[in-house]
C-alpha cells in the first residue's frame, strides 16, 4: 500500500505529539519561533483548561489547526461555511477550532478520544478511500 | 425477486424479533463493524480541499443508498426474509414511540452517562460492544432530544418544504448550496440555534450520543433512518421523473469543486459504482 507523504507525516507527527507531555506541549504551543515569522504568535494556538479536559492547539505540519485533549489528537475539518467540525460531532460547524473542540469536549463526558479521532476520512486513492480503511 | 422494506411501525412481533436477530449476527461475525468502518472512512468535509463522497455533496444520497444495500444484503444472507425498515420521524417523534421498545431498537440512554440500558443493543447484553468509536466508549449512548439545548424532530411540514424542490442539487454541490432537494435533505443550513439543523442532519441531533459523530453507524436506528432518507428521495424521484442527478459532468479545471464531487457517471469509493447506476431501485426493492 502506497502512503502519500502527507498522511505519513501526519500519522507520525500525531504520535510524536502524544508522546510528549502535556507542558512540553504548551510550550511548542506558544513558541513563537516559526521560520519567517519572528515573533508572530501561532495562529491556532491554544491552552486552557475545560470541563476538566485539557483542550491544547497549534498549528499542524500542513498549516492547518491540530487540537489534542488530554493529549490526544482530534481531527479538526474545515467546513465550506468557513467553520470547524470533530468527529465527535458532525453537524456542529462551529466558528473557531477551539468552539469546534470545546463543542467535542461538550459531547466526551468522561470519555477519552480514541486513534479514530484523530484522523478519519483520509484519502489515498482519486475515488476517496482511506489508507485505514477496508477497503484499501 | 423485488422486496420490500416496511415502515418499522407496522412490523408484526416476529418481523422485529428477526430483523435484530440478523443484526446482531451480523455484529457477532464482525461484518457489522466493516460497516461503521467505512461510514467512518469516507468522512470528508467540505471545506478541506478533497474529495467528497458520502456527505456535504451531490453523492450523499446514492452513496448511503449504495452503502444501506451493501447492508441489506448482508443481513438478507442470514435471513432471506429480513430487509431495512424505515422509521418515519415525522410521525414517530417522541422518546416513547414503538421503535424505542425493548423488543427492537431499545430506548433512550441514561442521563449519567448516556448509556443505553435497555433493547438487544445494551451493553450488557454481552452481544453489541463498540469496537469502531471515536472514544474509548464501548457501550451504545443516546441522547434524545438534547436536553441540554432541546431540538425537535422535522415535522411534516418542513419535509413539505424539501419535497418542493424541483432540482437534484446546485453549485457549489456542498453544505452551502441554498438550493436542489439533496442538501435541503442532508439539511445543512445557515442560520442560528438549532435552525442550523434541518431534516436528515436534525435526526442525527435529536438522537444524539453515537449518532451524533464519526461512529453513527453503531447506533442501529442509523439503518432505518437512512431508510427513510432513501424513500424520501424515492418519493421524490417519482414527483419528479425528468429531474436527473447532477452534476452530469465533472466540474472543470478552475471550479472550486474540481476534482470534489462524483459527477453522474464518476465512481464512488469504496465500491466504484457511479450516481447513475444507483438512481433506479425499483428492480431490487420498494417501499411500503
Amino acid at each position: 500500500m502506497i502512503v502519500p507523504r502527507r498522511v505519513a507525516l501526519r500519522s507520525l507527527f500525531a504520535l510524536a505529539v502524544t508522546a510528549f507531555t502535556g507542558g512540553a506541549l504548551g510550550r511548542v504551543a506558544t513558541r513563537p519561533d516559526r521560520p519567517g515569522s519572528e515573533g508572530a504568535r501561532d495562529p491556532h494556538a491554544f491552552d486552557e483548561m475545560y470541563r476538566g479536559h485539557r483542550l491544547l492547539g497549534f498549528s499542524g505540519p500542513g498549516g492547518g489547526p491540530t487540537a489534542l485533549v488530554d493529549g490526544r489528537p482530534l481531527h479538526l475539518m474545515r467546513c465550506a461555511d468557513g467553520g470547524w467540525v470533530s468527529p465527535i460531532d458532525h453537524y456542529e460547524s462551529c466558528p473557531t477550532p477551539l468552539a469546534a473542540t470545546r463543542a467535542a469536549v461538550d459531547e466526551l463526558g468522561t470519555a477519552r478520544l480514541s486513534p479514530l479521532a484523530g484522523a478519519h476520512g483520509v484519502p489515498t486513492d482519486p475515488t476517496g478511500g482511506s489508507p485505514r480503511g477496508v477497503h484499501a | 425477486m423485488v422486496y420490500t422494506r416496511k415502515n418499522q411501525r407496522d412490523l408484526t412481533g416476529a418481523e422485529r424479533r428477526k430483523f435484530v436477530a440478523a443484526v446482531l449476527e451480523l455484529k457477532r461475525t464482525g461484518a457489522y463493524d466493516r460497516f461503521v468502518r467505512t461510514h467512518i472512512d469516507h468522512y470528508t468535509a467540505d471545506g478541506e480541499g478533497r474529495l467528497r463522497i458520502a456527505h456535504m455533496t451531490p453523492s450523499f444520497l446514492p452513496w448511503h443508498r449504495k452503502f444501506l444495500l451493501d447492508f441489506e444484503t448482508a443481513l438478507r444472507r442470514i435471513d432471506p426474509t429480513v430487509s431495512v425498515p424505515y422509521w418515519d420521524w415525522t410521525r414517530d417523534n417522541s422518546p416513547a414511540s414503538s421503535i424505542w421498545r425493548e423488543d427492537f431498537m431499545g430506548g433512550n440512554g441514561r442521563r449519567a452517562d448516556l448509556q443505553v440500558m435497555t433493547g438487544p443493543f445494551a451493553h450488557a447484553t454481552g452481544r453489541w460492544t463498540i469496537t469502531q468509536s471515536m472514544t474509548d466508549i464501548r457501550y451504545l449512548t443516546r441522547d434524545f432530544g438534547r436536553p441540554r439545548d432541546p431540538i425537535t424532530l422535522p415535522t411534516p411540514a418542513q419535509l413539505d418544504a424539501v419535497m418542493r424542490e424541483r432540482v437534484y442539487d446546485a453549485a457549489p454541490w456542498n453544505s452551502t448550496s441554498a438550493t436542489g432537494f439533496r442538501n435541503a435533505l442532508e439539511g445543512w443550513a445557515p442560520g442560528r440555534g438549532n435552525e442550523r439543523f434541518r431534516i436528515h442532519n436534525r435526526v442525527h441531533r435529536w438522537v444524539g450520543g453515537l449518532m451524533l459523530g464519526g461512529g453513527s453507524v453503531n447506533d442501529p436506528v442509523f439503518w432505518l433512518h437512512h431508510s427513510f432518507v432513501d424513500l424520501i428521495w424515492s418519493r421524490w424521484q417519482q414527483r419528479n421523473p425528468g429531474a436527473a442527478y447532477l452534476p452530469a459532468e465533472p466540474p472543470p479545471l478552475g471550479d472550486a469543486q474540481y476534482r470534489k464531487v462524483a459527477a453522474r457517471h464518476e465512481p464512488m469509493a469504496p465500491w466504484g459504482v457511479t450516481p447513475a447506476s444507483m438512481f433506479d431501485h425499483s428492480r431490487i426493492y420498494r417501499y411500503a
